[in-house]
């Protein structure tokens, strides 16, 4: 790829579901950090910036950056914000140290239940003239697209209901002791309890490094960055076709040129797509090149991207089976760098090289990104 | 040559006032978008990325604005996102499109934002939600009695008087009424100053900045292509940002982790700076400053932090002797700085802009002569996070 000095991740905390109260806020952002930091086996003293990411109005105040500093170890620090969304903060982080200007960037996001409506939250982030007054939250806006994908494409129905059966299975496997299951989510029609999952708190921090550093430290699971592309479609939903996905078409298109990519379908041994809903992650195979529209029920209902399939997608259960709302999209990431890593856990797919990451967030997916990680630094 | 630099190719900036009822959010985004796309003499096709620029929501009263600012930026499908680092965003979004080109990911980087802080309603019922909820949140703090605190151990550390502050405020007055692009341009008298409503001790209201609306944006491009297409640019020679402690009681007392008085994390990000664009003597080497500085006396200490006297509580003595007025030594905020204008998602990018136009000649009535190398600085959060820069011609 084009970038000066090839970032890779060297280090992952996922935590989708944080239960108990025993810990404030910032608390569970410390632990983040340092699980993320004892997985790369150094210390804060070797972060030479930070990058975080989170919501405002889940966090209730006004710049929350300010108080994440101090337990992601931002004083004295350089530390920058994108509040866009978790996944731009990776995408920052890793433009840092391809700068060659940063040896080392933490990665932290977070995503906290207290808010007394998260629907409210979410609707304020509507313009206030016209979606406002819908009124419209991020599962209204999911239930708007899975109905648009309903009447375009034939059998998407059957084909979402397969997807989230598979999500919740491998959820089941991913998280055996104990075995916690997600609560079912709010409806909004045509979504039903199965395709949804309500919010949970949950946080995810990685630590990315240039190759001088994983060379010096002597580093060997290390998840590096072949190609990672992002953007961004309009924000009123009148001014898109909710049945396509052009902004991660066009993510895609740049990650995959960056890793020389032709064959997409063929070129994965494990990707992770952000399942909000299960028709988001069909709308995902389409615009990731992983499978045409007219394949999605045969492919969802033979087990292609099953655990065993072809091409398993979303082995830790996905959203489907938690959803830390704001941070969700970063946790795409981290699991596919720990897929790679080979440091997945009960969910790992033996011999994974080669891993997709798709993140999306905002009303029916506003903001795409895709994000290639492999265990060798080039092809 | 090499092809490791960063350069700005283009620059637009509203005529910021305290209300624009005739521009909508991403109205006023774009129109500093047009401006700064005519300045580079581009097209959209060019622009690769998008860094949007906006500090809290709660300014334009919608959550994530930034999504609402997609077409105006016009960065439907392309890569986009939004950096918040408080009052520094500006800086801190200028450095992010830095870094999408030095990185070799972008040649050519587009950062804009805008702002409506003088139709929010009221910015520092706003502001006092950046502060934890339990504990310092209720006292009530704001961003003026935090200053205000600040100032008071300054008087106490380094002798500044209410005199001293109100210099400040006549300079940049002074400086603003030949900037057309700024929001507070009358001329004001020491005396005016002083007899102003006092807010927060030792901080009257025109020690203040306003609240002001407006945008601006800013083109950056790699040095292949700034040569290719034969485009004229001023260069980005040091980035850095350095943060210090959230808790504003750490800063306070006997035994303070970061002295209140001081900008302490400020003076490591311009060393920082200073080391990545070779400048080892500031007071010497600098032609001229713009210094984010929301209230008067901030304005001494963001002086000391860059270094430009020689030390801590000697811009007292020079300020007073005029160094720091256009036609003086090192002319600090010529533009009238933060003081004269505060659009907060945007403020410290003008700070980058004005340094830019500086250097490259192009300031207008407050053309500093022969500035070829400025510094700029932006602070966010509870005087928490800074950003610094420096432009050469």
């Amino acid at each position: 790829m084009g970038l000066r000095v090839q970032p890779g991740v060297i280090g992952c905390a996922v935590r989708p579901v944080i239960v108990g109260r025993e810990r404030s806020l910032e608390e569970m952002i410390y632990d983040t950090a340092q699980l993320a930091l004892a997985d790369a086996g150094i210390a804060i003293a070797d972060i030479d910036g930070i990058v975080v990411a989170s919501n405002d109005q889940f966090d209730g105040r006004s710049i929350s950056v300010m108080m994440a500093s101090g337990p992601v170890g931002g004083v004295d620090r350089d530390i920058m914000s994108t509040p866009s969304a978790s996944e731009h903060a990776f995408i920052l982080g890793a433009l840092r140290v391809a700068s060659g200007q940063f040896r080392t960037q933490l990665i932290v996001s977070w995503s906290p239940t207290e808010v007394s409506s998260m629907a409210e939250a979410q609707r304020l982030g509507a313009d206030p003239y016209f979606h406002r007054a819908l009124p419209l939250d991020e599962l209204s806006a999911h239930a708007l697209q899975a109905s648009v994908l309903e009447n375009a494409v034939p059998h998407a129905r059957a084909a979402a209901q397969a997807v989230a059966a598979k999500n919740r299975m491998h959820g089941q496997l991913a998280w055996p002791d104990p075995p916690l299951h997600p609560e079912p989510g709010p409806l909004r029609w045509p979504l039903t309890q199965a395709m949804t999952t309500a919010p949970v708190t949950g946080s995810v921090a990685l630590v990315l490094a240039a190759p001088d550093f994983v060379a010096e430290r002597g580093l060997r699971d290390v998840a590096w960055l072949r190609g990672m592309g992002w953007a961004t479609e309009p924000s009123f939903l009148g001014d898109r076709d909710l049945a396509t996905a052009p902004a991660l078409a066009a993510a895609a298109r740049q990650a995959y040129e960056a890793a020389g990519i032709a064959d997409p379908a063929a070129a994965f041994d494990v990707v992770e797509i952000n399942d909000a809903t299960p028709y988001a992650e069909l709308l995902a195979y389409d615009a990731l090149s992983l499978c045409k529209r007219e394949d999605w029920l045969a492919r969802t209902t033979d087990g292609s991207f099953a655990r065993g399939g072809r091409l398993p997608v979303n082995l830790s259960g996905g959203v489907l089976t938690w959803n830390p709302l704001f941070c969700t999209g970063l946790i795409r990431i981290a699991e596919i760098a720990n897929q790679v890593r080979g440091r997945a856990g009960a969910h790992q797919l033996a011999n994974a090289r080669c891993g997709l990451a798709q993140a999306g967030s905002g009303f029916a997916m506003q903001y795409q990104a895709a994000i290639v990680l492999a265990r060798e630094a080039r092809a | 040559m090499s092809n490791d630099r960063v350069g700005i190719v283009g620059i637009g900036q509203s005529a910021f006032r305290a209300r624009r009822d005739d521009a909508s959010y991403p109205e006023l985004v774009r129109e500093a978008v047009v401006q700064a796309m005519q300045d580079a003499g581009l097209a959209f096709d060019a622009i690769e990325a998008v860094v949007y620029s906006l500090s809290p929501d709660a300014m334009v009263g919608i959550g994530n604005a930034e999504r609402l600012g997609v077409d105006a930026v016009g960065g439907r499908n392309k890569p986009f996102l939004r950096i918040n680092n408080g009052g520094a965003t500006g800086i801190s979004s200028v450095a992010a499109a830095y870094y999408h080109v030095v990185s070799g990911m972008c040649d050519v980087v587009l950062t804009a934002g805008a702002d409506k802080v003088g139709e929010c309603g009221d910015s520092q019922s706003v502001l006092n939600k950046i502060w934890d909820p339990s504990y310092e949140r209720p006292l009530p703090l704001g961003t003026i009695n935090m200053l205000a605190m600040s100032a008071v151990r300054y008087m106490q550390r380094y002798g500044m008087t209410e005199q001293d502050m109100a210099h400040v405020t006549v300079k940049n007055r002074r400086h603003a009424s030949l900037n057309p692009k700024a929001h507070l341009r009358k001329v004001v008298t020491m005396d005016e100053v002083l007899e102003s409503r006092c807010i927060s001790w030792p901080i009257k209201l025109l020690d203040c900045c306003p609240q002001s609306s407006g945008g601006a944006a800013m083109v950056l491009a790699s040095e292949r292509f700034i040569r290719d297409n034969r485009l004229d640019a001023v260069w980005i020679t040091g980035v850095a940002h350095v943060a210090e402690t959230y808790w504003m009681g750490d800063r306070m007392g006997n035994n303070p982790t970061a002295e209140h008085a001081d900008a302490y994390a400020l003076g490591r990000s311009f060393e920082k700076s200073y080391r990545m664009a070779g400048i080892t003597d500031p007071a010497r080497q600098v032609h001229v400053a713009e210094l984010y500085a929301p209230f008067s006396n901030t304005e001494f200490h963001v002086i000391d932090a860059a270094r430009l006297v020689e030390r801590a509580g000697g811009s007292i003595a020079r300020l007073r002797d005029g160094e720091f007025e256009l036609g003086g030594r090192i002319p600090v905020n010529p533009s009238g700085g933060t003081l004269c204008t505060n659009a907060i998602a945007v403020t410290a990018m003008a700070r980058v802009a004005e340094v830019a136009l500086q250097v490259w000649g192009r300031a207008g009535a407050h053309q500093v002569e022969g500035a070829r190398l400025g510094i700029a600085s932006g602070n966010g959060g509870d005087h928490q996070i800074f950003g610094t820069m420096v432009i050469e011609a």
